[in-house]
């Protein structure tokens, strides 16, 4: 067999006293695409950014081209052409598209900055991944999906020989990550290796040559893709057999009352004109292409974006103006951002748990005994799994983040529940959890509104889901027709309702 | 499902302990062995009892500092606010012993008349950060140039002096105290107190720190920023009120120069306390620590004679950064 | 035609006439360009200014005085321009917030052929001073300086309070260090107090901490005097010293006046200076009176005798 273009060897890894890696193999040969699989915790994101000049390994060798190296930081292994792809962004919010790419390694005509080669340059890179970005906006002012496309060209733009992506896909709608395949392809006919990082399996069949899997710090199993189906994947990651992802969907009884209805929503920018109803022990799906305006109608009926519409709730009508008159209306919203907009990352998990209901723990003092058992008792109820109750948040795996911000949302004892990309970013076994989770509500008598990019999830857990498109509803579909190349028709607007200019 | 048994011991007792913690108090005890090897006469209690004293206008002002910088924001006008209030006060008290006598009630009205401008000033900060979305930095620059300039205006560029026969009864309330401890250092004690309960055990302590720490989740976790916002600057406003009360009787005027750059000290003493300026985490009791060392500075330099008093400002300095790094190179290293 | 001819003369010759009835019409200018008024001293100086306007005002009727205040050089400096390019001013009466940077701007006043008098701070060219009318600082210092030695009998322990570090500063301080040298008066401490009463009041507190015996306390400033009386009557330690302030603030003068035992002198520097600069310069303006070249006030020991004279009790100084 060639020689591997990089390779770890018996490679253990310690924060303190915590070992989080234990003699771990792994090798990547010229132009493979190799995937790398394994729960939240399981050593991925470690062992990346080892292989990658991040972290010196506490014991084991890196190799490239069979001779052993020892990076000081991410210079010299980028030197060596091995580029990592965060799963966090790396970009500067307030650059623009083409000073990111170029951060660092800025081209120069004598004393001076060469913007016109480098806005060329990124042109070029950005025309490779199909990403009509114009270089010169700004990073803060992008879609989160142009970000990632932003982030990759960064990476491509360099000298490549071993490019790791680390969850590149998480925020991209199924034509960008075709894109992303293509891109793959072609730097795979050039002999650059890919290590993909992913928990969609799908993709990982998709596309991988051989796939590599860790557990709780140990190797598993290499294998070439072809031999290994998602299921025997999974089983391999988890170390048990995979009960059914999906609790089987339950409809609520034909004449549970409606317990939330809009009509004529408009949100300035996002939404024209947009209705459905939501009836009690119902889990309503949305799906739709990314800015169809999902997320910006759930917003605007919450009172956190102007909006103009009527809303009733149980039959009565309903004013929101703010989202404390919607959490008094028992709706609460499980934001998509969950860093950004739902946890605070810089404190421990007590205060984050309580911050949405923290009135239901004192008006003027907070009992913090009572916060004290409403943590312990969230964290067993949830599975949050932490080493220390006292914990900053931002030190949690992205799935117990998920599950402590369902924790918060829940402390409202809401009746109807409004997710947002609920199970974004997040490993198999936890998407599971989530998955019954929200069944459990429903059959319990809450309502859902679910809001996802993820096809499997829609159509496994919704009883209805509304396609949405460009601001307007384009159809509700029930059933049957509860399937994915449905949806995708409504979605794109071969079917449904027109979406383009005629009054409402 | 429970979750798993704890390998490892929380943080906290891990070897070696919390710098950033305790940061604070290590450099103020540094200091005060400094002090004692530099003058003995330095832990006088008569030393002692002046320097917190005069440590707190600053230190009460500083306490109300320590909310807004918490919540995000900043507040350059304090300095100012307090010469104006002085002014203010002075002159009420003035025109009013005419018609009232030199007793208690005139006193009583100036208070009122303080505590009712510390608000309203309070107000106008808040209002045009909230309301007219503007940037804290800027509004108060503009009240701080607002506020200096009326009082100037006021005094004629001089001195504004309070009336001798209601000085004598104002008097005591600076220069007199229980059991040897003076007033100002009382009201500092409760004003802090106060100041600890409410940042730490309150709704409304924990709204400013998760909005100092990120705005955006504290509108997604149906908390009412402006609100809380405006509160935080009506309490400094209110706080600068109560060091305008203690101060008036000292020295009995107010003057274009008075309180010039308490903003400055009160913003370091929050800092050098442990409260980060960018927000969302704050120090009640670091901020006791960072103003009294802030006066123990100056009085140290005083009582000697060894160093050139040119160097003043130096030492100030360097001592505040060095309190600063240890605070924040502990913090990094997490 | 000859009509024409004779109406075009005598318009012509009402043209040529028009000049001289305009000048003995036209009106004097005098800028006054000074510090703003940031604390006591500067206060009384800009009273002073006014008053003086609204008197010369009076006094000359053809005379327009206009004065312009600035908080720093660089403002001070635009002020000069526009005094001469806006209002166009036939003279000018400055005192400079610092002499060397504004030494230029005014020679450039100087060049546009006004008259120029300068107060209180030389600038670093003599030459473009026309007038030039200031306080004595060496000598104030050495004033402050004898008096104590008198009053001391020559030996006991001071403390010094300083102002602002700067040349006005070391000049007063070198002058009573002057004095005082060959006596047996010891100086126990100097810091600055930054001509800040609430400065004054912290130095001597620490003064008083520091040194259990003080005979006397050289204030330099009435200002810091005044900071200075609370903190020793704090201590209770009133009898113990006397304090000498300077400058010729109304409270202080009145207590002199009042035979005060803590403060039984003062010495002048007096803001009203500006005054006499702009009543010197106005009349050698309006009746080209001779003037001499300098005009140094004394640095006056105020005492019990004649502190009536130097009472000015509507100012704000």
């Amino acid at each position: 067999m060639a020689e591997p273009i990089l390779s770890a060897s018996g490679v253990t890894k310690c924060f303190g006293p915590v070992e989080v890696l234990h003699g771990v193999d792994f090798a990547v040969l010229r132009g493979e695409v190799h995937a790398l699989v394994g729960e939240n915790g399981a050593g991925k994101s470690t062992l990346m950014k080892i292989l990658s000049g991040f972290h010196p390994p506490t014991s084991g060798t890196v190799r490239v081209d069979g001779r052993p190296v020892a990076f000081a930081g991410i210079g010299p292994a980028e030197a060596l052409g091995i580029v990592l792809i965060h799963q966090e962004f790396n970009l500067a919010e307030h650059l623009t598209v083409e000073e990111n790419i170029f951060l660092g390694r800025e081209l120069r005509r004598g004393p001076f900055l060469d913007k016109r080669a480098m806005r060329e340059r990124s042109r070029a890179v950005l025309a490779e991944l199909e990403c009509p970005v114009d270089p010169d906006r700004r990073v803060r002012d992008l879609a989160v999906s142009e970000r990632q496309m932003v982030e990759i060209a960064k990476a491509v733009s360099r000298d490549v020989r071993v490019l790791i992506m680390d969850e590149p896909t998480a925020v991209l709608t199924g034509a960008e990550t075709a894109v992303l395949f293509r891109l793959i392809r072609r730097l795979q006919g050039q002999g650059v290796a890919v290590v993909y990082i992913s928990h969609k399996l799908d993709e990982v069949t998709a596309i991988s040559d051989r796939v590599t899997v860790l557990r709780d710090g140990h190797h598993v199993a290499t294998q070439p893709t072809a031999a290994l189906t998602q299921d025997a994947i999974a089983q391999l990651m988890v170390g048990r057999a995979i009960s059914d992802m999906f609790p089987p969907k339950e409809p609520p009884p034909a004449d549970a009352p409606v317990v939330l209805e809009a009509q004529g929503i408009a949100v300035p920018g996002w939404v024209r004109d947009a209705g459905f109803d939501l009836r009690r022990g119902e889990i309503l799906g949305f799906a739709g292409l990314v800015g169809a305006g999902r997320t910006e109608l759930m917003e605007g009926l919450l009172g956190l974006r102007r909006a103009s519409g009527t809303l009733r709730r149980d039959g009565r009508p309903l004013r929101v103006r703010s989202l404390d008159d919607a959490v008094e209306a028992g709706i609460a919203y499980l934001t998509e951002d969950r860093k950004g907009k739902g946890l605070l990352v810089a404190k421990r998990l007590q205060p984050n748990l309580t911050l949405l209901a923290l009135e239901r723990y004192g008006r003027v003092f907070v009992d913090e005994k009572r916060e004290a058992e409403a943590l312990e008792h969230a964290v067993g109820e949830f599975d949050i799994r932490v080493r220390s109750l006292d914990a900053l948040v931002g030190s949690l795996s992205g799935g117990n983040q998920q599950k402590l911000l369902l924790a918060k949302t829940m402390q409202v004892e809401p009746t109807i529940l409004i997710v947002d990309e609920p199970t974004r970013g997040i490993d198999i076994g936890t998407k599971s959890q989530i998955y019954h989770f929200l069944h459990d509500f429903a059959r319990r008598g809450g309502s859902v509104i679910l809001i996802s990019s993820e096809m499997p999830e829609i159509i496994g857990l919704s009883h209805r889901v509304v396609v949405m498109r460009s601001g307007v509803v384009t159809g509700i579909l029930e059933g049957d027709s509860v399937q994915e190349g449905e949806i995708v028709r409504y979605a794109t607007g071969l079917k449904g309702r027109a979406t383009q200019g005629e009054a409402a | 499902m429970t979750p798993s048994a704890m390998p490892e011991v929380a943080r906290k007792s891990a070897a070696g302990f919390d710098l950033k913690l305790y940061g604070p108090f290590l450099a103020l005890a540094a200091l005060i062995v400094l002090g004692t090897i530099v003058n003995p006469v330095f832990l006088s209690p008569a030393n002692i009892g002046n320097v917190l004293t005069r440590t707190a206008f600053i230190g009460i002002i500083a306490v109300g500092a320590t909310f807004v910088i918490t919540a995000g924001g900043i507040d350059l006008s304090v300095g100012s606010l307090a010469a104006f209030a002085s002014g203010v006060m002075i002159v009420v008290m003035n025109a009013l012993v005419g018609s009232m006598g030199a007793g208690v009630p005139v006193i009583l009205v100036g208070v009122l008349v303080a505590l009712g401008l510390g608000l309203a000033a309070g107000l106008v900060n808040g209002l045009l950060v909230t309301k007219g979305r503007m940037e804290a930095f800027i509004v108060t620059l503009g009240t701080m140039g607002i506020f200096r300039s009326l009082v100037t205006y006021m005094a004629d560029g001089g001195t504004l002096s309070l009336n001798s026969g209601i000085r004598t009864v104002y008097r005591p309330v600076y220069y007199g105290g229980i059991f040897g401890v003076s007033y100002p250092i009382l009201m500092f004690a409760a004003v802090a107190l106060i100041g600890a309960v409410i940042l730490y055990r309150t709704r409304f302590g924990r709204y400013c720190a998760a909005i100092g720490s990120s705005e955006d989740v504290a509108r997604y976790s149906a908390i009412n920023v402006d609100r809380v916002k405006l509160m935080a600057f009506v309490l400094q406003g209110i706080c600068v009120a109560l060091a305008v009360v203690i101060y008036v009787p000292r020295l009995g005027s107010a003057s274009a120069t008075t309180g010039l750059l308490w903003e400055l000290e009160a913003i370091a003493a929050v800092i050098i306390g442990g409260t980060m300026l960018k927000g969302g985490y704050g120090r009640i009791w670091g901020t006791v620590v960072g103003a009294v060392m802030l006066t123990l500075i100056d009085n140290i330099l005083n009582l000697t004679g060894a160093i050139s008093v040119y160097l003043n400002g130096t030492i100030q300095g360097v001592i505040i950064i060095v309190a600063v790094l240890l605070q924040r190179g502990a913090a990094a290293r997490r | 035609m000859k009509l024409g001819f004779g109406l075009a003369a005598a318009v012509a010759a009402g043209l040529m006439l028009a000049p001289v009835t305009a000048s003995a019409q036209q009106k004097i200018k005098m800028g006054v360009s000074i510090p703003a008024a940031t604390h006591g001293w500067t206060g009384g100086l800009n009273w002073h200014a006014q008053q003086a306007e609204k008197k010369l005002e009076k006094q000359y009727p053809n005379l327009d005085v206009v004065i312009v205040t600035a908080r720093d050089v660089g403002r001070q400096a635009n002020d000069l321009e526009d005094l001469v390019s806006v209002q166009k001013i036939d003279a000018l009466v400055i005192l400079p917030f610092e002499s060397a940077p504004m030494t230029d701007p005014v020679r450039a006043v100087k060049q546009a052929g006004k008259f120029v008098t300068v107060v209180d701070r030389g600038l670093t060219d003599p030459s473009i001073q026309d007038l030039y009318v200031a306080g004595n600082n060496p000598q104030m210092g050495e004033v402050s300086g004898k008096y104590m030695k008198e009053k001391l009998g020559g030996k006991g322990n001071i403390v010094v309070l300083r102002g602002i570090p700067t040349v006005i500063d070391n000049q007063r301080v070198e002058g009573f260090q002057k004095a005082i040298e060959g006596s047996q008066i010891k100086v126990l401490g100097m810091q600055y107090a930054n001509w800040n009463r609430d400065d004054g009041f912290k130095v001597m507190q620490d003064f008083l901490s520091r040194f259990p015996k003080i005979d006397a306390v050289w204030a330099q400033d009435d200002d810091i005097a005044l900071g200075v009386i609370e903190a020793v009557k704090q201590a209770g330690r009133e009898k113990e010293m006397f304090i000498l302030g300077g400058a010729g603030m109304k409270d202080m003068i009145k207590r002199v006046m009042d035979k005060d035992v803590l403060v039984p002198a003062d010495v002048l520097y007096p803001p009203a200076m500006i005054a006499e600069a702009m009543e010197i310069t106005a009349k050698h303006l309006v009746e080209k009176a001779p003037i001499k070249k300098e005009y140094i006030i004394e640095a006056t020991l105020v005492t019990p005798e004649n502190a009536a004279k130097y009472y000015y009790p509507d100012s704000p100084f």
